[in-house]
Parts: C-alpha cells; sequence; structure tokens
C-alpha cells in the first residue's frame, strides 16, 4: 500500500513540477559560496589569475557551477519515485544552455575565448567531464523521448493522466480483502494504460519515469493484487502434449513391423586365390 | 521392388574366376586378353599377420562355395563398403592428347589460367556469400512470421482459454513447413538430406559421392534449410551453407551448368577432377566462413577436412574466397538493416561480441574448462552413440520416401508440442530488460513487464536461443530451467539429426552445450561463496558450447579458430583450445566423430591420414583384385563394348598391356586408360579403319573429353553396329602412359601412402617383369579398419 500511496503523490507532484524546478534553484544559490570558496581556487590568485582566465570567463564557470549544483540536487532527490525527466528537465536545459556558451568558439567581451581556458588547458578537464556525466545520465535515462520543445511532450502527460486512473481505480478497490473485485473493476482501465504503454513503447517515446512507474503498476497488478491469468487447462494441454508424443512411437513402431526390412547384398571382389581363407578368417570373427 | 529385379542379374555374375574366363565373351573376341586368371601358387607366402588369430582351415571350402552360389544378403551395418561410390581423378593423364595441348599453350596462356583461378575464387565467394545472405533473411523473416502468428495467438488463449489450440497452430505450422523441405528433400534429391559436410568431407577425400555438387542439390539444399530452421526444427542452417558454397564453387568453376543445359564457353581447362577438388575446397572455406563469419577458420577448414593436396598458392586463393564471401554476407546483410557500407558492425558477428570486462579468465579457472571439455566428450559420445543407432534404424526400416517426410514431420510437430510444454510448465519469470534482446517475449502465466524465461529458449530459432544464452546477463535463467532445456533439447536434437530434411549440427550442439555450460557457471557461483570471482556465466556458456561441439564433430583446430571469430574474441583462443581438445580425446575414447559415423553409416570408401596401425605386414598381393581385366593397345571395339557393359564387373581403370601371344601369360603394363576415355572414343568412333578411310577425319583432342565432363554417358547409350564391332582401336595416343606402379611385395601403408597422397584412384601393381598382376583400387584399401580384434575387413556390398 505504500507504493501506492507514493505513486498516488508522485502523479500529484507532475502537475507542479515547473514550480519545484524554481524553489530548487533558489536552494542551490545558498549553497554556492562554499564551493567557489574552496582552498585551491583561492591559491591561485592574482597575477597568474588574470594572466590564464578572463572575468568574463570567470563568470561564465560560476554561472555554470550554480546551474550544475542545482541539476545534480535535483536529480539526487527525484530518484524515487523516478521522475528525473519531469523534475529535471528545465534544469538540463539552462545548464546545457550555459556548456554550450562556455565551449562555444564566440567571443567574448574582453576579446577572449573561453573554450580553451575553461575547457582544454589542464590535464583533467574537469568542465568538460562533469558535464560529459551529466549528459551520460540523460541520454541513458532517456529523457529526450518523453520531451518536446523543451517541456513534457502531450503524450507523456496523456500516459500521466492515464497512469492516474488507474491509479485512483486501484485505490479505490483495495480496501475489500478480496483482490477479485478489484481485477475485475479496474480491468478496462488498466488494459489501457497497458495498451497506451505498449504503443508508446513501438513508437520509442519512453523514458525512464515512465518505464519506472509502469513497471510499479505492473508489479502492483500481477504481484500485489494478483491479477494475471491463472493456470487454468492444464489437463488439456497435457492430453494434446501426450497424444503427439504418442505419435512417434507409433510410427516407428509400426515401420519397424511393417516396413521390409533393407537388407544389403554383398559382393565378392576378385581376389588371389588364397584371398578368399581371408576373408571367410573375418567373417568368423566379426 | 527394386531389389528383386537386381537379384536375377547378380545370382548369374561371374565373379568366381574359373566362371568369369568359361564364359565366352560375344562375338568371339577371344584373341584380346581380358580377365587371366592367376593362380597364385605357394599359399603360404601369404601372410595373414596380426589377423591370423583363427585357424584356416575348417570348412573354408564349403563356406566358400555357398557364399559364392548365391548373393549373400545381411541387414545393413557399419562396416560395409558401398558399390555406388566411385574415386575421383586426381592424377592427371599425360597421354599424347595432352602433352599436344601443352606444347601448344603459350606463356601467356598460362598466366591467363593462373588469373582466372583467382576469377574463380573471387565469384565463388561472392555467389557463397550472396546465397547465405538469401538463407539468412529468408530464414530470419520466415520464422518471424510463424512467431509472430504463434505468440499473438498465444496471447489470445492466454486469456480466454484454449491454449491447446495454440499448441497445435504451432505443431500444425511447424509440420507443414519441414513437409515443405522434407518433400523437396526426399522425392527430389535424397543427397541433399543432412548438412553436407560429411559428403563434403568426402569430396575432398576422393569419393564421387553422385550428384553432391549439381545445381539441383543446391536447389533443393537452400530451400530444404529455410524450410527446416522456419519449422522450429533443432538444426542449423551452417552446414547447408558449406555445402551450398561447394556446390557453387564446382559450377562456377566449369563454367555452364549441365542441369540447365548451358554452357557459358569459360573455363573449360578446370574441367577435370583435380581443379575442381581446389575449387571445392575453396567453395567449402566460402562456405564456413560464410556461415560463421570466420574466413581463417573457413580455409583451416578445408586444410582440416582435405589436406592432402595443400599448396601455398591454393591456400592464398582459398583464403581470398573465404574473404570475398565473408565482404559479400556483411555488405548485403549491412544494406539489409539499413547501415549500408558499415562492415565493422558488431551486429555482423554471429553471435554477438563479447564485453571486454566478461571475457576475463584467470589460471585458476583452466581445470575447471578442461572439466567441462571433458564433459563435453561424454555428452558429445553420447550424442553420436545415440545417433548412431538411430542411422541404422532408420537406413534398414525408414527408407521410402513418403516415411521419411512423415518422420520429418512427427519430429517438427514433438517438437513443438515439448518447447510448448516446458513453456507452459515452467515458472520461471524474468524481468524485460533493455539489454536483453528477446526477439518474441512470451508472457503466458507471468506477471506483467516480465516474459517466461523457458521461451526464450525455445520459442526463437535455435541461433538467437544461442546468442541469448551467451550474453543475457546473470540471472537470466533459472538453473531448473537450463537443466531441462538441456536434457529435452539434447534429445531432440539427437534425433532430428539425420532426418531426410537439409540441416546442420552446429547449432544445436552449441545450444546444448551453451545451456548447460550457462548452468554449470550458476552453480560454480552458488558454490564458491566469495561473491566477484566467478564472473558471467555468459562466459561458461561459451566454453559449455565449444565442448559440446567439440565432443559430436571432433573437429580440432578449425573449430578453435571457428569459435574465436564466431565471437569476435582472441583471447579465448587458449581456453577454447583447451577444452577442444579433452572433448576429442575423451570423446574418440568411446565413438568417433558424428560425421565419420555418418561416412561410415553411408558405406563409402573413405581413406583416412594413415592406413591402420597394424597393417605393415599385408602386402600389395594381399590387397589389390587380381585377375585384371586389361586391353591391348590395339583393341578390337567389341571386345571392349562388352567388358565395358558388363554390369557385373563395372571397372572403371583398365592396364593397356602389350601384345599377348599366350593368353594365360600376363601382359607387360604400357599404360592405364579409363573408362570414360574409352566411352569418348567409341563416341566419336575413333577406330583404325576409319581413319584410314577418311584421312581428312578431325583429330581428337583434349577438348573432346573435357566437353564430356563430369556425365560422361553411359556405355548402353552408345550404340555401336555389327560392322563397328569389327573395327580396332589404337589406344596408344589415348591412354596414360606412365601411371603408378608398385611392385607385389610393397607393404599396405606404402601403398596407402600413395593412394593419399597422389589422389590415385587405380594402383596397378607389377611383378619383377613389370607384367600386370593386379589392381590396387580405392576400395582395396578402405575395407581394413582397425577394430576390436585387430585388423578387420569390411565388406563389399550392393547399396
Amino acid at each position: 500500500m505504500i507504493v501506492l500511496n507514493i505513486l498516488g503523490c508522485l502523479v500529484t507532484l507532475t502537475l507542479f513540477n515547473s514550480g519545484r524546478a524554481s524553489t530548487f534553484g533558489v536552494d542551490t544559490t545558498a549553497l554556492e559560496p562554499e564551493v567557489s570558496g574552496d582552498g585551491a581556487l583561492f591559491l591561485v590568485n592574482n597575477a597568474l589569475h588574470s594572466l590564464e582566465v578572463s572575468d568574463y570567463c570567470r563568470e561564465l564557470l560560476h554561472i555554470f557551477a550554480e546551474r550544475y549544483i542545482s541539476y545534480v540536487s535535483c536529480l539526487v532527490t527525484s530518484v524515487r519515485p523516478v521522475k528525473i525527466c519531469q523534475n529535471c528537465y528545465i534544469h538540463f536545459s539552462i545548464l546545457k544552455e550555459m556548456y554550450n556558451n562556455i565551449s562555444s568558439d564566440q567571443v567574448g567581451p574582453d576579446n577572449v575565448s573561453c573554450h580553451d581556458s575553461l575547457l582544454r588547458s589542464d590535464r583533467l578537464m574537469l568542465v568538460f567531464q562533469l558535464y560529459q556525466d551529466q549528459q551520460q545520465i540523460w541520454t541513458t535515462s532517456n529523457c529526450a523521448s518523453c520531451l518536446s520543445e523543451d517541456s513534457l511532450s502531450n503524450v507523456t502527460l496523456y500516459y500521466m493522466t492515464v497512469l492516474n486512473q488507474s491509479l485512483t481505480c486501484f485505490e479505490k478497490n483495495q480496501e475489500q480483502g478480496n483482490h477479485s473485485i478489484l481485477c475485475k473493476e479496474c480491468k478496462t482501465s488498466y488494459r489501457g494504460l497497458n495498451e497506451l504503454y505498449g504503443r508508446m513503447e513501438k513508437n520509442h517515446s519512453l523514458c525512464l519515469d515512465i518505464e519506472y512507474s509502469m513497471s510499479i503498476t505492473r508489479g502492483l497488478w500481477s504481484k500485489t493484487f494478483n491479477c494475471s491469468f491463472p493456470r487454468a487447462e492444464t489437463v488439456p494441454v497435457i492430453a494434446v502434449s501426450s497424444f503427439m508424443l504418442f505419435l512417434p512411437i507409433i510410427f516407428y513402431l509400426s515401420s519397424f513391423l511393417h516396413s521390409e526390412q533393407k537388407k544389403r547384398k554383398l559382393i565378392h571382389p576378385k581376389r588371389a586365390i588364397l584371398h578368399s581363407n581371408l576373408m571367410n578368417i573375418q567373417d568368423r570373427s566379426s | 521392388m527394386a531389389n528383386i529385379t537386381k537379384k536375377v542379374s547378380w545370382s548369374s555374375r561371374g565373379d568366381d574366376p574359373a566362371q568369369g574366363e568359361g564364359t565366352p565373351l560375344l562375338n568371339g573376341a577371344t584373341e584380346a586378353a581380358r580377365c587371366t586368371t592367376r593362380q597364385f601358387s605357394g599359399g603360404n607366402i601369404f601372410r595373414i599377420g596380426r589377423m591370423s588369430t583363427v585357424d584356416l582351415e575348417e570348412e573354408t571350402n564349403t563356406e566358400e562355395d555357398s557364399v559364392l552360389s548365391r548373393p549373400k544378403e545381411i541387414p545393413h551395418n557399419e562396416k560395409l563398403l558401398s558399390l555406388k561410390y566411385e574415386s575421383l581423378d586426381y592424377d592427371n593423364s599425360e597421354n599424347q592428347l595432352f602433352l599436344e595441348e601443352e606444347r601448344r599453350m603459350s606463356y601467356m596462356g598460362f598466366r591467363c589460367l593462373e588469373i582466372s583461378r583467382w576469377v574463380v575464387c573471387g565469384l565463388i565467394g561472392f555467389l557463397t556469400g550472396l546465397i547465405a545472405c538469401f538463407i539468412d533473411i529468408v530464414v530470419e523473416n520466415l520464422a518471424g512470421v510463424k512467431y509472430q502468428v504463434v505468440k499473438q495467438n498465444i496471447e489470445k488463449f492466454t486469456e480466454v482459454g484454449g491454449l491447446s489450440i495454440s499448441l497445435i497452430l504451432w505443431a500444425v505450422l511447424n509440420s507443414v513447413f519441414v513437409m515443405m523441405g522434407s518433400v523437396m528433400v526426399a522425392f527430389f534429391e535424397p543427397i541433399a538430406a543432412g548438412s553436407g559436410i560429411p559428403q563434403i568431407k568426402c569430396y575432398l577425400n576422393g569419393v564421387k559421392i553422385p550428384r553432391v555438387v549439381r545445381l539441383k542439390t543446391l536447389v533443393v539444399k537452400v530451400f530444404g534449410v529455410i524450410c527446416s530452421v522456419a519449422g522450429g526444427l533443432a538444426v542449423g542452417k551452417e552446414g547447408p551453407m558449406i555445402h551450398s558454397g561447394a556446390v557453387v564453387a564446382a559450377g562456377v568453376s566449369q563454367g555452364r551448368s549441365t542441369s540447365l543445359k548451358k554452357d557459358f564457353k569459360i573455363f573449360e581447362y578446370f574441367r577435370r577432377d583435380t581443379e575442381k577438388r581446389d575449387f571445392v575446397s575453396a567453395g567449402a572455406a566460402a562456405g564456413v566462413s560464410a556461415a560463421f563469419g570466420a574466413p581463417v577458420g573457413g580455409v583451416l577448414f578445408s586444410l582440416e577436412e582435405g589436406a592432402s593436396f595443400w599448396n601455398q598458392m591454393l591456400t592464398w586463393r582459398i583464403f581470398f574466397a573465404s574473404m570475398m564471401s565473408t565482404f559479400t554476407l556483411n555488405f548485403f546483410l549491412s544494406i539489409y538493416h539499413g547501415k549500408t557500407g558499415d562492415l565493422s558492425n558488431p551486429g555482423l558477428i554471429n553471435f554477438g561480441r563479447f564485453e571486454s570486462d566478461s571475457v576475463e579468465y584467470n589460471l585458476y579457472e583452466i581445470p575447471i574448462f578442461i572439466v567441462m571439455g571433458a564433459l563435453g566428450g561424454v555428452l558429445g559420445a553420447l550424442f553420436n552413440v545415440l545417433n548412431y543407432w538411430l542411422t541404422i534404424f532408420r537406413i534398414r526400416y525408414v527408407h521410402r520416401p513418403c516415411l521419411q517426410v512423415m518422420e520429418a514431420m512427427l519430429v517438427a510437430a514433438v517438437t513443438a508440442t515439448v518447447s510448448f510444454a516446458m513453456i507452459y510448465f515452467s515458472n520461471d519469470c524474468q524481468p524485460l530488460g533493455e539489454d536483453q534482446a528477446e526477439e518474441y517475449p512470451l508472457q503466458l502465466f507471468c506477471a506483467d513487464g516480465e516474459y517466461n524465461s523457458m521461451a526464450s529458449a525455445f520459442f526463437n530459432t535455435p541461433e538467437r536461443s544461442v546468442r541469448s544464452l551467451f550474453h543475457n546477463p546473470p540471472g537470466s535463467y533459472n538453473p531448473l530451467t537450463l537443466g531441462v532445456f538441456t536434457l529435452s533439447y539434447f534429445f531432440l536434437a539427437c534425433w532430428t539429426y539425420g532426418l531426410t530434411v537439409s540441416a546442420g549440427v552446429f547449432i544445436p550442439s552449441m545450444l546444448i552445450g551453451a545451456a548447460w555450460g550457462r548452468l554449470f557457471g550458476i552453480l560454480l557461483s552458488t558454490i564458491s561463496s566469495s561473491t566477484a570471482t566467478w564472473p558471467d556465466p555468459g562466459k561458461y556458456a561459451l566454453i559449455g558450447a565449444a565442448a559440446q561441439l567439440g565432443g559430436i564433430v571432433r573437429m580440432t583446430l578449425s573449430l578453435t579458430v571457428i569459435m574465436v571469430e564466431a565471437t569476435g574474441n582472441v583471447t579465448y583462443g587458449l581456453p577454447i583450445m583447451l577444452v577442444l581438445m579433452t572433448a576429442k580425446i575423451v570423446g574418440d575414447y568411446f565413438i568417433e566423430g558424428l560425421y565419420d559415423v555418418h561416412i561410415k553409416l553411408q558405406s563409402v570408401p573413405f581413406l583416412h591420414w594413415e592406413a591402420p596401425a597394424t597393417s605393415h605386414s599385408l602386402t600389395a598381393r594381399e590387397v589389390m583384385s587380381s585377375p585384371v581385366t586389361s586391353f591391348n593397345r590395339i583393341e578390337k571395339v567389341g571386345t571392349i563394348v562388352d567388358i565395358l557393359s558388363n554390369t557385373t564387373t563395372n571397372h572403371n581403370g583398365f592396364p593397356v598391356v602389350n601384345e599377348l601371344i599366350d593368353h594365360n601369360e600376363l601382359g607387360k603394363i604400357c599404360g592405364l586408360i579409363l573408362r570414360s576415355q574409352l566411352i569418348v572414343l567409341l563416341k566419336h568412333k575413333v577406330f583404325v579403319e576409319r581413319a584410314r578411310s577418311r584421312l581428312n577425319q578431325r583429330k581428337l583432342q583434349l577438348k573432346d573429353f573435357r566437353d564430356a565432363y563430369p556425365r560422361f554417358p553411359p556405355i548402353q547409350s552408345i550404340h555401336v553396329s555389327q560392322d563397328e564391332r569389327e573395327c580396332m582401336m589404337d589406344l596408344t595416343e589415348f591412354m596414360n602412359p606412365t601411371p603408378y606402379t608398385v611392385p607385389q611385395e610393397t607393404s599396405l601403408p606404402r601403398v596407402f601412402k600413395l593412394f593419399r597422397a597422389l589422389g590415385l584412384r587405380h594402383l596397378v601393381v607389377v611383378d619383377n617383369e613389370n607384367r600386370v598382376v593386379g589392381l590396387v583400387t580405392r576400395k582395396d584399401l578402405a575395407r581394413y579398419h582397425l577394430g576390436k580384434h585387430g585388423l578387420e575387413e569390411m565388406q563389399l556390398a550392393q547399396t
């Protein structure tokens, strides 16, 4: 039942996801000074500092750091139940925008490009690496297929509503001890959900969020409520199988009894005369 | 019924030497030397060596008489040699025509020949690759349609009840597919049955298997294998691909098709057994390389199976053909998969590429691998023994084509039934995931979002099942599922091999092995408490597959390379080699490899690498066929026709001797002439009298002999009038003037070595005055084999 509650909560949250994103933004700005006040960054100061990195680039890096933090913290908080794509797509898109800014060759106000100084001037290439990792996560969770034009796609929203219907139905009927009523009542809505999911699977418009919610729902349906099909027709299957297995026995028996055995005619080759003795020896010994 | 009609002619055959001499040849051609009987005096010079454990005296005469008076009939067994099979002529006949042609040919001519050899090899590779590609795609689609239909049906009936109907549907679909393939094979071209590897092995060994490299065989084979794989039998398409490659090679290299009666007038020089054999070995290699994506393995396969005629240039050409075939296959498959030109696409690797972290193995795993190899040897031997008995039963009782078709259909239906029952009663449900590539996941009674794990093994083409056993992540299969699957599939595969459908045994063996190998891996990881040391069970599936395959077919070098190439993984070279070695050693202790068993059961006179070990005491005199039918240099046409049309002897090579004055005397050898040459001579009526009367008659050339190759007309189709029978024929120009000869005292292993290394068909045995005393042929040598009681001799039989 706990899972069900979580799911219900999850669906309601989806509708407010844009609002949540902004609150997270606030949270991360509060965290920001700690990171930028890091010892290593402090050491590299004065002359070296201004030589290496322009103020403009430092600014960019700063914003990148903020956005990065907000994005990661969004990811971590949306891990269970999985709502990565729904909650964090805005964070990701602004992070991406920032990274594109940094990595583009376009020249800033000081006539410098931050591409080389921020991304490639050291062995570790931390900014690049960090962004790569996040992008990896984003592609693995396949979030792009749930989005269209920087917002959740219509299919995804429709799926959410259908899912919601099923879950409400589950909730309504689960009070009775016997789940057979639930199985009967919610069959249509659940089947509709299942078919929608199947269609989306075919169109490759599934992302991690949807996959997860669906697998939880299916688990509820099949395992918790036990609504899968029972193994009901063992007898006819056994009967047909044993009939089939019986056929070859008849076949081989009948061909053994009725088919005339194929005989081979032996031929005696021409040999030097004593050789036939040898043949006979072999006949007897073998 | 055919047996009875033949019996008449057999009862009156003159194979008693005395009788043979007494029978006057038609037309009273008595002055010619033929059927000269020599009885060797002094029987004590015949040493019987280690065979003489039984006393010689008792009852030999009576037994001999009874044997000779009527043909003895025995049930078919493995210790027979069939008369049906003849030898190929690998020895070049250096007669005058040949010398003339060689003189006429310019330096450029030889260069062109060399180039055209390369062209032919390229074509062989290309066409073989195309055929393999065709088989791949058609099988995939047909099986796809079938599984889709059955899957939908099962899904429907899972809900409303009546799953036994799905079972029947599946069984019927399987049977229909298999029936089509089996009817083609049984009624149109029985030689296309089975994997074709034994037949190709025999061909490369120098045995002419009738109709084995014809276009019709190819068509039937390709169609048959598509039907049997799509029909869900426990078979693979690899063996037939190898056979197809060989047929393509034999066809392309001749530049014509006798079946289609189309002659392109190219590559005429290659119309000889020697050249054809070289190309056939290239074709077999191309077939292997197309079947497994293993070009090097293909070359080594040809090397392993036909190594008596190997040289560097040929190896290089064969490798070229192999590579061409892999390239063609990959290219067309890349088009089919929508990635045109991406030749290194990992999806093209047959059994899937192993990820780099799952391929690691450690020193302590080597003993485990060896144990698995031994297990594979034992299981393989069991497979072969069961299949041996089954095949004997089939040859003896299930020999009528309609019975064979029925049997194949029954096997197909039972395969479907067993698979269905297994799936139905399996409780092993696994979550559907991204990483498993299940084509047709069946849910049945599993929870939503899960699939039946038994179905991923049974409800699939065998090749895909192998792939999922190799690559599915740990935990995709229950040990129980794997155990039950191994057991049932073992018997199904064993039952299936030898049916009258064209289908190979490679993939089913690998599937059995992969299943128990995976089981082995899972058990290992449960036994050992430490967690991370026993990684991927897929690795053990691979080793198990190699072990089982090695235990069944007993190939060594080529199989190692094929496995390494088919999995795209050189790291496993050592374990696979060790496993195959152990499997072969253990398996050979019980029984031979499956292909050798089948070659024996077909009564093929197959020459192994070496003569039997204890045969040095046998001499050519004991081995040879003794009263030799021979011709004079200038021979009467009537005599030749009579001897050629004598069905009881049906000899193919005749020594040519100098003129005899006394008929009881042996003639001195001057040459050897073949039946095929005589037939061409008779057809063109090359008689001495005609040459005199018409001086401007065109001289016979080597080309005339080649045009008739390989299907020389039977003697019955050549009409020789009464007048012509009195004419004379001069054989001097056409015979091979320098045939290989051995003295009478040569030991059997020596004769054997000559025969095997030179690919001879006839070896003349002469006495110290160069007089022909006997003739050794392939059947004379192949009949000796080492049995339980020392050297044993096989009998010749009419099949």
